[in-house]
């Protein structure tokens, strides 16, 4: 199976957030890098569906040239070769300017399946896959939870709300976008490691007709509001009320 | 269980200025002598090169000079000049300006820089050298054939909490090596195993300081970049030895520090709570008003000098930089004579394989190389420099002046010395008006989150981060001493002089007692509580490899 596993750069998680001069980004100079998270979930499922069908997997990103960064990661972790679409401007780029920079650099793969995560931990659209899945012209599915691979058709499991499930069976080519934590991430290994050094790269300029179809107008911190609300009287009575209030102005009960 | 191995002709344990330095030097050996290729190859635990290297900085370039002489060219990040040198002597208050810059801290011809990007600047030169750089790997135990280092084994990696396997457990990975240079950092864990098996321990102990450090953003305009400032005096008492630094970066990036000599004697002091009074002051808080504080770290370095450097070479195995305590704590600077030390080890390494004679008699050429070269040139003359502050400071000061007049003739020979931790002294000896409370420091400031920060806090500029349910990476051989003789004693200093609130002693239960709780996430990997722990009972061992802080900029 031809595989492809888009992956996405973004700031850690762990980098304290400051908005940037222009107020439209995050402060992004001094910060640390590493590949998005539900990506990483994806590239797993890309690797096991590899060992239980053969096939290549192939990592495609699209950003800057420091993205090069986790496409290299990506091939230690075992995918077999990459495609980085480099671009300045990708750094911020909204989900349809992503998607178009894929689409250029991944149409002529012709790909039996491409695996995206759900969504980025910096912007959290959700959009890239689904975007890019129109622009290659396959079907596609989201929040995946589960992927089988039977006689050339896909069977996977969507998750829903409140805890229900859905099982949708589609053809392939197929795009799948995939929630975190659906299987084990793997770590890389030395030999891993040394044998990425030896895996083709393929970097391509991304289109100067790129236009991006969203303006950031403002990035603002939330306020930080603490509200205490001290409940009064006996504890049962103090309970009776806690409860309402948790029910009924928190919601959250 | 299968583990794997991987066979290389030199291994480097660390990634640091050091250890960077001996790849990319065996690297142009191999360019330059030809013969057949060698496999080198560095460990670094971090999750990427440069991402636990943290210090001032001011380089001196020699030692970038000896490795890469076209650095320039290559878009070394090396780019503010020290532009101006100022000393000041601070009281609580107030500031003395030194009229003239003692010679050894004058730092023309140097330059400011992020010691984070320099180093992963080094690990991209190495890996364009056909260095195998694995970062994400830490070197857990060092494996001997009898008495011979052969290799350095990783840690495993997928265990949980309890030590269990979890479901990626992958196993550590024995890498052999005809010889293994040891760059593994100040205190570095497995120089550690081996200067205690192998014996060898110079006649005086190994003294350390811990700095702490944080980065600002200040008006662009307010400091110019390249401007070096140091200070001696408050918050510091005389008894304590240290001081401050403060450097400028372009783009308003300020670069602030407190280093705390880790032989001081008052066990309720804090280290931490020191650097936050040093803002206060008003020098200090005047640079970083309207300021924002965007990185914090913290990490120990080795200031015992000339006399307490160990036997560096074994068989199969070298020490370099920090971990033999290459620093000279009078010019306040390691990286350049870290440099320099690796690319001694590479040239003894590189001769030992070809001549395929790696035992000591073969490898005792480095310790020729650093007698015969810059190394002891700088070293030798301040042998007694650190040894005198135990003194006090202002003694220190004039035995600084008279080592440098006298070329370190006088005094003479070194100085009795002992153990940083051993000064501690106990509370009843300390505090001798009456009980002190142990849960205070003795040098507490009420934080304010703007100027000054809490630990907790601080420790989130870090960008610190180890996955939650795996073994805990500091081994207390008995937390019983720790509830009864070190509360009764010491008053638990552990809480104090970790920069990242590793250590707290909760509540236990009972409504009276206390006992240790290990916050071994927070951990910074600084290496003070292996260090200034008065029992010595805590072993910092590498958590899984990938984890620790993100010092980006640093």
């Amino acid at each position: 199976m031809k595989i492809a596993v888009c992956v996405k750069q973004v700031v850690t998680r762990e980098w304290p957030l400051r908005v940037d001069e222009a107020r439209t980004w995050v402060e992004d100079r001094d910060a640390s890098f590493e590949m998005n998270e539900p990506d990483a979930y994806a590239l797993e499922e890309a690797l096991r569906l590899r060992e239980q069908h053969g096939g290549e997997v192939v990592v495609c990103s699209a950003g800057p040239a420091r993205a090069a960064q986790v496409v290299r990661e990506a091939l230690a972790r075992g995918a077999d070769r990459a495609i980085r679409v480099e671009g300045g401007g990708l750094a911020a780029a909204d989900a349809a300017m992503v998607a178009e920079a894929l689409a250029a650099a991944m149409r002529d793969e012709q790909f039996e399946l491409v695996l995206t995560g759900l969504q980025s931990d910096d912007q959290g659209f959700a959009q890239t896959g689904v975007v890019l899945a129109e622009l290659l012209g396959i079907p596609h599915a989201t929040i995946i939870m589960e992927v089988q691979v039977a006689d050339g058709r896909l069977r996977v499991k969507r998750e829903l709300e409140g805890g229900w499930f859905q099982w949708v069976s589609m053809p392939t080519p197929a795009l799948l976008t995939i929630q975190s934590g659906i299987n084990q991430l793997r770590y890389a290994t030395l030999k891993g490691i040394m044998a990425a050094k030896r895996k083709e790269v393929r970097v391509v300029e991304a289109a100067a007709d790129l236009v991006p179809r969203q303006e950031i107008l403002e990035i603002r911190v939330p306020e930080k509001t603490k509200q205490t609300h001290m409940i009064a009287g006996s504890p049962s009575e103090a309970a009776a009320e806690l409860v309402k209030v948790l029910r009924e102005e928190a919601r959250v009960i | 269980m299968e583990r794997e191995t991987l066979d290389v002709d030199i291994l480097i344990v660390g990634g640091g200025p050091a250890g960077m330095s001996a790849a990319i030097r065996l690297a142009a050996l191999q360019r330059q002598e030809g013969g057949g290729p060698l496999a080198v190859a560095v460990l670094e635990k971090s999750r990427q090169s440069g991402s636990h290297m943290l210090s001032g900085a001011v380089l001196d370039p020699s030692g970038l000079d000896a490795l890469l002489p076209d650095w320039k060219e290559r878009g070394a990040p090396v780019e503010t000049p020290v532009k101006q040198d100022r000393i000041y002597y601070l009281t609580a208050g107030s500031q003395v300006r030194a009229p003239i810059t003692p010679p050894p801290l004058r730092n023309h011809g140097n330059y400011v820089i992020s010691l984070n990007r320099f180093v992963r600047w080094l690990g991209g030169q190495a890996e364009a050298e056909g260095v195998d750089v694995f970062t994400g790997f830490a070197g857990t135990e060092v494996l001997y054939d009898g008495d011979r280092v052969v290799g350095v084994r990783t840690g495993d990696r997928g265990l949980d909490k309890q030590g269990g396997r979890k479901g990626a457990f992958e196993p550590g990975v024995d890498i052999r090596a005809a010889v293994t240079i040891f760059a593994d950092g100040v205190r570095g864990n497995l120089t550690k195993t081996l200067i205690r098996k192998q014996g060898l321990d110079a006649g005086a102990p190994q003294t350390y300081a811990i700095g702490i450090k944080e980065l600002w953003r200040i008006p662009p305009d307010r400091e110019a970049p390249g401007t070096v400032v140091h200070t001696l005096g408050y918050p510091l008492r005389s008894e304590e030895f240290g001081g401050g630094f403060i450097y400028a970066l372009p783009e308003g990036r300020l670069a602030i520090g407190l280093v705390v000599g880790l032989d001081y004697r008052d066990p309720r002091f804090d280290p931490h709570m020191a650097f936050q009074r040093f803002k206060q002051h008003p020098l200090v808080a005047g640079m970083l008003a309207g300021g924002e504080m965007t990185r914090y770290g913290a990490k120990a370095l080795p200031e015992g000098g000339w006399y307490a450097i160990p036997r560096c070479h074994v068989d199969g195995a070298l020490i370099v930089g920090d971990a033999a305590g290459f620093l000279n704590s009078m010019r306040l600077k390691g990286i350049h004579l870290a440099m320099h030390s690796g690319i001694h080890a590479a040239d003894t390494a590189f001769a030992a394989v070809r001549a395929g004679d790696v035992s000591a008699s073969q490898l005792v050429k480095y310790r020729d190389l650093i007698n015969r070269g810059c190394i002891r040139r700088e070293l030798y003359p301040v042998r007694n420099v650190h040894q005198a502050f135990g003194a006090g400071l202002l003694a220190g000061t004039a035995f600084a002046g008279l080592a440098w007049l006298t070329n370190g003739r006088w005094p003479a020979g070194p100085l009795p010395s002992e153990a940083g931790h051993e000064r501690l002294t106990p509370l009843s000896g300390y505090y001798s008006g009456g009980p002190a409370d142990p849960d205070t420091p003795s040098n507490a400031v009420k934080v304010d989150r703007a100027l000054t920060f809490d630990k907790l806090t601080n420790v989130h500029y870090s960008g610190t981060r180890h996955d939650e349910d795996q073994p805990a990476h500091l081994l207390v051989q008995d937390t019983d001493v720790c509830r009864t003789r070190c509360r009764e004693e010491y008053g638990n200093p552990c809480v104090r002089f970790c920069p990242a609130n590793v250590y707290e002693m909760v509540d236990d239960g009972t409504g009276t007692g206390r006992r240790l709780q290990i916050n071994a996430s927070n951990c910074v990997h600084c290496k003070t509580c292996d260090i200034m722990d008065p029992y010595q009972i805590i072993d910092w061992v590498p958590p899984e490899g990938g984890g620790g802080p993100e010092y980006e900029g640093m």
